[in-house]
Parts: C-alpha cells; sequence; structure tokens
C-alpha cells in the first residue's frame, strides 16, 4: 500500500517525515514546561532551577510538613467538594426544563445559561465582589468563593446533562408510565439511571475545574488561601521546589480526575453488565 | 356477551386544534379479541391506540376499559400495557429487569415477581436470554421481549403499536405467527394497530378499517374482504376492480355504453359502483359465451407461479378490469394473447355494489 501511495506522489514520504517532525515540535511547545517543571520538583538543587543537581523526593515529604500548605490544601479541597454538589444538583435540575419544556426563546435561555464560560473570569469575580460586599455587606470567606465559582462551573454541568436528555428516547419514559410508574417512579428507575454517567462526568468535571480555579477565588475568598492562590502567593519570593512539587501535585490530581471523568462512566456500564450475570451463575 | 367488554368507546372524539384525528367514535371490543385497527398512516390508528393507553386524552366522550370509565386515569393507573413500535426496553436493565418493571412498580413480592417473569420468558422462548442486555439481542428478540414485559402485568388489553414494523418479512411472517400463538394461550384482548393488511388478515379476530380519523368499517376478516361497505376499504384489503354502472331492478347493472353485466340485485336503482375481485372473474372466448358479461380485448398476460394476471381492457370502462387465474384456469390462459377478444363472467354473489356514484359514501348491498 505504501508503494501505492509513492507512485502517486513521489515525495509523500518526505512530506510525511516533515509532518511529522512538525506534530513533535507541536508537543514540546505544550508539553516541555510541564514536563520540567515536574523534573524541577524531583531535583535536589534548592532553587528549584538548573542545573541538576540530584534526585529526591523531600520537597514532596517538605510539602505535607508545610501548615500553610496543609490549610490551603484543605480549603481547597473544601470549596471543590461544595462547589462540585452545588454545580451537579443546580446544573441537572437546570437541564431539564432547557430540554424538555416549552419555554420561549430556548435556544436564546441556552445560550444565556452557558454565558459564564465564556465571561472572562475577571468580570465574574468583580461583580461578585461588588455585590457580596457593596450589596449584600457579606464578609469574603470560602463559601462566597464557592457561589462565585459555582456560577463559572454550573454550565458545563448544564451542558452535558443537557446533551444527555437531548438524546433521551421519550418513549422510554412512556414505556414506564405504562408499566405502572409515575413521576417520581420514572425519575428514579428510569431517566436518573440513564443520566448518570453525564453527572458524574460533570461533577468530576468541576470538581477538576474548581480544584485550580484562580481569577474568581482570589477576588471572593478573603482572608483565606487556596492552593493556587497560595502557590501565587510564594513564587512572588522566588520559585521554590516545595512549589514545584506542589504544582505537580495538583497536576497528578487534575490528571487522575480527568482521567476518571472520561473511564468512570465506561467503567459504571460495564458494572452494570456484569452484577446481574454474577447473580446469574 | 354478559360481561362489560374489554374496551368501550362513546362517542369519542380526538381533535388537535382545528385538525380532527378521530371523528366522533363508538366501538366495543370484547373480551379476548384480537382485535386490529388497519388503515393507512394518518388515519387515526395510532391515536385511537393511545387514547386507551392513556397517552392521549380525548377531546369528548368516554373511555372504558372493562366498564369503568378511565377519562381521568393517566397511563399508570390504566389496567392496560403496550408494546411500542421502537419496543422502548430500559437499555440499562437485563431482559430479566425490564419484563419484571411492572411488576416492581406494582410492588409484588420479589418471590411471586420471580416465578411470573420466568413464565413471561417462557412464554416468548427467552427463558436464556434473562440476563441479558436489550443491546445484546436481536430485533426480534427484543420485540419478544417488549410482549413479555407487557403481557407480564396480566392486563386487562395489551395494545401493540405496529411491534413489527422494524423486521424484516421473514422474521415478520414467523412473528405473526407467534403473536397469534402467545394471543390464544393467554387469551389477553388484543389491540393491534398495522398499516399492512396482510398482517391484519393473518392474525385478527375483527379489524377495523380506519381513514381520515373515522372506522369506515368493523369486521372479520372475511367480512371485510368479501362484504366490504366502501370504495375505500375495498381498495386498501386487497385488489379490487371498481366498475360504473347504472342498476336496476332484477340484477339489472348496464355500462355507460348500455352493456349488460352480471350483478346481484340492488337496494335502489340508480348509479352504483360494482366491485369485483379479480379472484372472482373468469375469462371466456367470445365464441365460448352465452348470456350477459364483460366484454374486452386482452392487454396483458402474466404468468406469476402461483397464478396468472390478465389485465382485460373493455368497452365502456375506463381503467383496465384484470384477472387472476389460479390453478387449471390460468393454464389455460397462457395462450391468450394480446388483442384476444373475451368476454368476462362472474357470479352476482362474489359481487359488492357500492351505491353513490364513486362508491365513496356507499353503503354495502346485502346481496344474499
Amino acid at each position: 500500500m505504501a508503494r501505492d501511495l509513492d507512485i502517486v506522489s513521489p515525495r509523500g514520504r518526505l512530506t510525511r517525515a516533515a509532518l511529522a517532525g512538525w506534530a513533535v515540535l507541536i508537543y514540546v511547545f505544550l508539553f516541555a514546561p510541564i514536563v520540567l517543571l515536574v523534573v524541577f520538583s524531583f531535583n535536589s538543587n534548592k532553587y528549584g532551577t538548573f542545573p541538576i543537581t540530584g534526585w529526591t523526593s523531600k520537597w514532596y515529604g517538605q510539602v505535607f510538613h508545610d501548615y500553610q500548605i496543609r490549610d490551603a490544601l484543605t480549603t481547597t479541597i473544601r470549596i471543590a467538594l461544595e462547589v462540585t454538589v452545588v454545580s451537579t444538583i443546580v446544573g441537572t435540575a437546570a437541564a431539564f426544563p432547557l430540554v424538555r419544556s416549552r419555554l420561549p426563546f430556548r435556544s436564546g435561555i441556552r445560550i444565556t445559561l452557558v454565558l459564564p464560560i465564556m465571561i472572562p473570569g475577571l468580570l465574574i469575580g468583580i461583580s461578585l465582589l461588588v455585590l457580596f460586599t457593596s450589596v449584600l455587606h457579606q464578609q469574603l470567606s470560602p463559601t462566597t468563593a464557592v457561589i462565585g465559582q459555582a456560577v463559572y462551573t454550573t454550565p458545563f454541568v448544564l451542558l452535558l446533562v443537557a446533551a444527555r436528555l437531548q438524546g433521551f428516547d421519550a418513549s422510554l419514559e412512556r414505556a414506564a408510565s405504562d408499566l405502572g410508574a409515575n413521576t417520581y417512579q420514572r425519575l428514579r428507575y428510569v431517566v436518573m439511571p440513564l443520566l448518570a454517567p453525564a453527572i458524574l462526568a460533570g461533577a468530576l468535571f468541576v470538581f477538576t475545574l474548581s480544584l485550580d480555579e484562580f481569577i474568581i477565588t482570589l477576588f471572593l475568598i478573603g482572608s483565606h488561601n487556596t492552593l493556587p492562590i497560595y502557590i501565587y502567593t510564594q513564587v512572588k519570593f522566588g520559585i521554590t521546589p516545595e512549589v514545584n512539587a506542589l504544582a505537580a501535585l495538583l497536576l497528578a490530581a487534575s490528571l487522575t480526575l480527568m482521567a476518571l471523568a472520561f473511564v468512570l462512566p465506561a467503567l459504571v456500564r460495564r458494572a452494570v453488565r456484569l452484577v446481574p450475570r454474577k447473580a446469574g451463575a | 356477551m354478559a360481561d362489560a367488554a374489554a374496551i368501550a368507546f362513546r362517542g369519542v372524539m380526538k381533535r388537535y386544534g382545528s385538525q380532527v384525528a378521530l371523528q366522533p367514535t363508538d366501538l366495543e371490543i370484547s373480551e379476548g379479541e384480537f382485535f386490529c385497527l388497519l388503515g393507512p398512516s394518518g388515519c387515526g390508528k395510532t391515536t385511537t391506540l393511545n387514547l386507551v393507553g392513556g397517552f392521549v386524552s380525548p377531546s369528548d366522550g368516554e373511555i372504558l376499559i372493562r366498564g369503568q370509565s378511565v377519562n381521568k386515569h393517566p397511563p399508570y393507573r390504566r389496567a392496560v400495557n403496550t408494546v411500542f413500535q421502537n419496543y422502548a426496553l430500559f437499555p440499562h436493565m437485563t431482559v430479566r429487569d425490564n419484563v419484571g418493571f411492572g411488576l416492581k412498580m406494582a410492588r409484588v413480592a420479589k418471590r411471586d415477581a420471580a416465578g411470573r417473569i420466568e413464565e413471561a420468558l417462557a412464554l416468548v422462548g427467552l427463558e436464556e436470554f434473562a440476563d441479558r442486555l436489550p443491546a445484546q439481542l436481536s430485533g426480534g428478540q427484543q420485540q419478544r421481549v417488549a410482549v413479555a414485559r407487557a403481557l407480564v402485568n396480566q392486563p386487562a388489553v395489551l395494545l401493540l403499536d405496529e411491534p413489527l414494523g422494524a423486521l424484516d418479512l421473514k422474521l415478520r411472517k414467523r412473528l405473526q405467527i407467534e403473536l397469534a400463538q402467545i394471543h390464544r394461550d393467554v387469551g389477553t384482548t388484543f389491540v393491534y394497530v398495522t398499516h399492512d393488511q396482510e398482517e391484519a388478515m393473518s392474525m385478527a379476530t375483527r379489524i377495523a378499517v380506519m381513514n381520515h380519523g373515522r372506522i369506515e368499517q368493523v369486521g372479520t376478516p372475511f367480512e371485510i374482504y368479501h362484504r366490504p361497505n366502501s370504495a375505500f376499504v375495498a381498495d386498501f384489503i386487497g385488489e379490487s376492480n371498481f366498475i360504473d354502472v347504472d342498476v336496476g331492478p332484477g340484477g339489472r347493472a348496464a355500462l355507460d355504453n348500455g352493456a349488460e353485466v352480471p350483478a346481484p340485485e340492488p337496494r335502489r336503482s340508480g348509479r352504483a359502483t360494482l366491485m369485483v375481485r379479480p379472484e372472482s372473474i373468469q375469462i371466456r372466448r367470445i365464441a365460448e359465451a352465452n348470456g350477459s358479461g364483460l366484454r374486452g380485448r386482452i392487454a396483458q398476460s402474466s404468468f406469476l407461479g402461483s397464478h396468472t394476471r390478465v389485465a382485460v381492457l373493455c368497452d365502456g370502462v375506463e381503467t383496465p378490469v384484470t384477472a387472476a387465474l389460479f390453478g387449471t384456469e390460468g393454464a389455460a390462459a397462457s395462450d391468450l394473447r394480446p388483442d384476444t377478444e373475451v368476454v368476462l363472467i362472474w357470479d352476482p354473489a362474489d359481487v359488492v355494489l357500492l351505491e353513490g356514484a364513486e362508491g365513496k359514501e356507499a353503503d354495502a348491498v346485502d346481496v344474499n
């Protein structure tokens, strides 16, 4: 086959080699900084940069012994969990009227609902800051940060669940109704199980977004620190190896969660398929 | 029929805006019937089924299931179950859980439910597939699961909405036989919607032929075929020849050119359409003919295996008249070359007179 191609375009091999080289360059451009950061996090050089003087994992140990980092980590995870719960519930609930009801201007409403994804975080941060402090006279706290982040993350859940709901075969609900299921039972046994993969993916997505959300959080968190904010404040005094280690950890966590968001729905489906077979054996 | 009918419509009608989907309709379906709603798409047959199932509420009139008005009951409170056209099996549940869904909703004890599920699966021959997901089954198997899932609830009536529409012809034929068998086994009233007249004829105990939101005729397959009460029914079920005639006393039926053709005694004299099935027509050479008959010339003779179809251009009739000749008659017709002069004859008892010029609003004439 390769030979057939060579006949059609004699210089094809050269072109393909050039394209492959270009692809490698793009990869280097995208990922070299991240790889470098991970490499530095294992570098024993205490300035956290070249030259590499030896390999160590002590920076990771120090990360966990620093009370400021532990504090920021706790705040980050707490906020991420709260944002996930709020966004998942609000986003899922909002998907139903968006897809199912006969609202006028439905596509317009859809666009406005997902607008926060496109609105600069700066704007969301400032507008909520004004709202909380000047209008509502609220103390800034992790809770105000949760609300701010949820404004930005909820549309992601909404989009994922609405897409799934759009493809939902309405005759399944008719069938459930025909078989005696009332509204609650239809939701419980038919609609929710079929939406679950989308809801789960949405939740994981939100959690990941929340973990490293910076701008909105910076405006609204008050005197507390999340990890991204802590890292930012540390970098002002120079890059330390601890910061490298911390960033590498954050990266690992994000990647794991993202992978889960993709893999989990398939795993759930497979589990559903396996369980009854075990019961039958 | 001392008991209340399984289903009764009392002046039921359905309107969508200004469009009438079902004209005011009275209908009774008895316990144990295999009742077919037959008609072209848009004739109101699915609307009728949805009215029984509760997915559509009537604009007027009353629907009774086993003598009880169900107008205000949502689908989940009606003693009917439906086999949907696309089966609508729950993709996240095994065959067993699909079949057991209705029992679970009705809070039937787990042990009783397990037995009934097995029974229902045995009825449709799918015991070994209980732990599969719907996606792992063929179309025919999915259709059987849908039947089992509906029947396991022991409904007063089983509604089937073109359940075989998505299957290929061979499988459809087999499942037609299976469905009729299941109907005999369980004795449940079946109401079956289809646009396929052969399907209706092969399974139904009674057929309602529908057109333009109206039931044109209700009867056994035999009645519908041999005694259609309108040109629409005659045309929709099987094949028919329609010949415009002037009828008079004594079974006199004259074409526009004055020639007389065999016909039964009419209910009243005047304009009528004479309907005769192709297989009721016999062909005689002009030399052999005696008495009245329809004269014409052979246009085309086609041998189709089981029978021979002959199209004849007749004097005084606009469209060619089709005759279907079986057996020895068919063999004899093989030497009928085009332009051979022939006379078509038929037994007046095999003819239906549809009165009114086009037979459109015609009443059937009782010829016996």
